[in-house]
């Protein structure tokens, strides 16, 4: 592991528990979905925050573990709550019980997740070291059976990584695709992000991780499915879905963040 | 720089920014969220966007330089709004901050950040 923390000149993150920036080589990356406070019934477990925070990482322990890796090889952190108030109460403080070394955070409040009552969900992305030696390119796993349209954790094993810009419903000349049109939009994100693929010599197969944002999980829910099954074909990466409020224009409903990897 | 841009014909940006990079070398840098605050900690611009992104991009020019980088080894940022009417003086800020191009970029308007005073926070992935 050659990982370096990054302090910049003004240590001002000293105690929040994380770095300013961390950076490594990336021989082996491991990027995980965005987990919640599900149990093994896959409902949240009850208690609030505080449960939901626990249960949340323990479950990112489980796909850790699977990858051979700890906390302690986290390199960054996205956790997205619900509720800032409950996490500054009962959720930051479950979430040090878990990591050693600091890593690279951004923290958000989002208006809703998968189920209106979960309060935090929460991804990694890992330094797993290492030389990927004669590994796929592209280990593609989950820790536990959840029956989603997604993997738990995606490991890279070298290759180059691809990161694309939020991929949005707009056509060529600048005009919104089917504005107002759930499933119309979703389509055209797709078509946008396989073209971007395309052009940089990768496949739907190459993507690692997605970050799906949307204005209404309910009405992505409805239109989402045949969509991401026809585009990915079973091959799914590891993903986050959140709804939040607005996109960089009043017209799109979904924007779409992919990274992929290509050799 | 040891990233490449990816362009197609096909799928456009819908402002000045890179539709994609492609990591061709270096070591991948995971920057931090960056807010608006100062080298003691306190919150700049309170209520004005403007100074607080532009007080973001300091910031985050910072960690790049503190990593060996620079603004321009950014492969993509993520910049996080409260508000959408924000997005104009915020997109201006950028365009000053960059003089060209942006990295590749997602914009994205949450309900608040990690503290209510806080009006843009920007991350970023850089190749170092």
């Amino acid at each position: 592991m050659d990982r370096r923390d990054i302090l910049a000149e003004r240590p001002l993150e000293s105690g929040r528990g994380f770095m300013p920036g961390v950076s490594v080589n990336p021989s082996r990356v491991l990027f995980t979905a965005g987990l919640t406070g599900r149990g093994p019934d896959g409902n949240l477990v009850a208690g609030g925050m505080g449960p939901q925070a626990r249960r949340a990482f323990e479950r990112l322990q489980g796909v850790l573990s699977r990858a051979d890796a700890r906390f302690d090889n986290v390199i960054k952190q996205l956790v997205y709550v619900t509720d800032l108030d409950a996490y500054n109460a009962s959720g930051r403080a479950e979430r040090a019980k878990f990591f050693g070394a600091r890593p690279a955070s951004t923290g958000l409040v989002v208006r809703r997740l998968a189920d209106p009552a979960m309060l935090i969900e929460v991804e990694l992305v890992v330094d797993l070291g290492g030389s990927p030696g004669g590994k796929p390119l592209l280990e593609k796993y989950n820790a536990e059976n959840h029956g989603g349209d997604f993997h738990q954790g995606v490991i890279v094993n070298g290759g180059r990584l691809l990161y694309l810009a939020g991929q949005v419903a707009n056509n060529p000349d600048g005009s919104v695709a089917g504005v107002g049109d759930w499933r119309r939009q979703a389509e055209k994100v797709y078509e946008n992000i396989g073209h971007v693929l395309r052009a940089a010599g990768a496949t739907s197969a190459s993507v690692v991780k997605e970050t799906t944002w949307v204005l209404s999980i309910d009405s992505w829910g409805q239109h989402r499915g045949p969509v991401r099954r026809d585009f990915y074909k079973g091959d799914f990466p590891a993903s986050t879905l959140v709804e939040i409020p607005g996109l960089a224009r009043p017209e799109f409903l979904v924007e779409i963040e992919v990274i992929a990897a290509i050799v | 720089m040891p990233f490449s841009t990816i362009a197609t014909p096909e799928a456009k940006p819908v402002a000045n920014y890179k539709m994609a990079t492609r990591m061709e070398g270096g070591r991948l840098l995971y920057v931090s969220g960056q807010v608006a605050w100062d080298a003691t900690g306190n919150i700049v611009g309170k209520g004005d966007v403007r100074a607080q992104a532009r007080q973001v991009f300091e910031n985050l020019r910072g960690v790049l330089r503190a990593a060996g980088g620079d603004l321009a080894s950014l492969m993509k940022i993520t910049t996080y709004i409260t508000k959408l009417e924000d997005f104009p003086a915020v997109a201006q800020a950028r365009g000053e901050v960059f003089q060209g191009e942006l990295p590749a970029s997602t914009l994205i308007v949450v309900k608040s950040l990690f503290h209510p005073d806080f009006l843009i926070e920007v991350e970023g992935v850089a190749a170092v």
